[in-house]
């Protein structure tokens, strides 16, 4: 229910039993059945959710009700709408699931307590946070200097396990492709 | 969305509960140990409220993981079976409390003085936020929320100020008027309210459709 949270919190601050039994007393276990939502826009961000088992999605959806993947959420990552949860303003992304998925989900007050009283925890925010802003200037420099087929062979190669799941037409979301062209992407590739 | 979880959602009080909160923007999540029981109570919900996202499961393990509101609609007797099943999927979450700790002659309660049913489920369930709340309505009144022209009081209580705020809504969408009526200690006065009530109807012949409903300027 949430070994893969303790383990990916193990591995960034060794806690003591004592400290795994405090922080549990924290968490929220949650399940959700595939395409129910997490968050929906509008309404304002009150969660940060690691995924312990199954896949979620965030997106947009334009004027025009088209859907924008901003992120994925497969096991071992968190999944949320950081700008809303922390300016309190509402929610620009939807957040569902893609599969029948089990959440640990840390609320906006256990979160806050826990910055204040758990330095180890707050160690642990600051590492994710870097590691988020690290993939967000990745996929902000792919997005404006490489070649789509580049930016798909570099998702592929990162991600591998997120396009084994996802259907194509997602990815292509993600990538800010039609469907078409990330399908003749695929093909140019294929074929040499 | 969110989902509700009522724990003994096949009952008389359960069911009466369920069909209340078909009316507002929730999904229910309907437990009971008998299926076919529960399954007749989530269709019936279903044909009068055909809009309304309902789903019934017979493990209440596994409802309160799925749910962010637990309401344990079961007699004072079971709640600690339920909360050592539910124990940690109802960690953070709201759990509203509906049991009256009545004894068998319905002439006192089971519970000693200084404390009530809410507050030993909150010592069951430290983590989670017990509310007490649809204790002083009967099951008749669900369906008939006004009576003799005058809309029931609905009594809340418990400790964080935003779990209240959410089960005010509940009582609102059911169709009670909510008085929050302080932290979860008063729980004790609201059970015991709910005991003189019971009392009156029987010796009065409310025919189970009577409440509470303070008067004021």
């Amino acid at each position: 229910m949430y070994n893969l949270f303790f383990q990916n919190l193990n591995s960034k601050v060794q806690l003591t039993e004592e400290e795994q039994e405090q922080i549990k007393t924290y968490l929220t276990l949650k399940k959700l059945r595939k395409k129910q939502y997490l968050l929906q826009e509008g309404d304002v961000c009150k969660v940060i959710a690691f995924v312990e088992k199954g896949a979620l999605r965030a997106y947009s959806v334009d004027e025009n009700s088209n859907e924008h993947i901003i992120q994925f959420g497969l096991e071992g990552w968190t999944i949320s709408d950081l700008y809303s949860f922390l300016t309190g303003e509402p929610a620009t992304y939807n957040i569902d699931a893609l599969e029948d998925s089990e959440l640990v989900i840390i609320s906006k007050s256990a979160h806050e307590e826990l910055l204040q009283t758990m330095p180890k925890y707050e160690t642990f925010t600051r590492l994710n946070i870097t590691g988020a802003y690290l993939a967000m200037q990745r996929r902000l420099t792919s997005i404006i200097s490489a070649s789509v087929e580049e930016r798909y062979q570099d998702f592929i190669n990162l991600y591998p396990h997120i396009a084994q799941r996802v259907p194509q037409h997602m990815i292509a979301s993600y990538m800010g492709l039609t469907p078409e062209t990330l399908s003749r992407i695929r093909k140019r590739i294929s074929s040499k | 969305m969110q989902t509700i979880a009522i724990i003994g959602a096949s009952g008389n009080m359960g069911s009466a509960i369920s069909r209340g909160l078909a009316k507002g923007n929730y999904r229910l999540l309907l437990c009971a140990n008998d299926l076919d029981k529960v399954q007749t109570v989530a269709d019936e919900i279903k044909s009068s409220h055909p809009g309304a996202e309902v789903a019934v499961s017979d493990c209440s393990r596994d409802a309160s993981w799925e749910a962010d509101i637990i309401i344990a609609v079961v007699p004072y007797a079971a709640e600690q079976e339920v909360a050592e099943k539910i124990k940690d999927v109802a960690n953070q979450k709201i759990v509203i409390s509906i049991a009256n700790p009545l004894n068998d002659t319905y002439d006192g309660l089971v519970t000693a003085p200084e404390t009530s049913a809410a507050e030993e489920l909150q010592k069951l369930l430290p983590n989670a936020k017990v509310v007490k709340a649809f204790n002083t309505t009967f099951a008749a009144d669900f369906a008939t929320p006004v009576i003799d022209g005058k809309q029931a009081d609905a009594f809340v209580a418990g400790d964080d100020q935003e779990a209240l705020q959410t089960v005010v809504e509940l009582v609102e969408t059911v169709g009670f008027n909510p008085i929050v009526a302080g932290g979860l200690s008063v729980s004790g006065t609201l059970e015991r309210m709910q005991l003189l009530l019971i009392q009156l109807n029987m010796k009065n012949g409310y025919n189970w459709l009577a409440g509470w409903k303070i008067l004021h300027h």
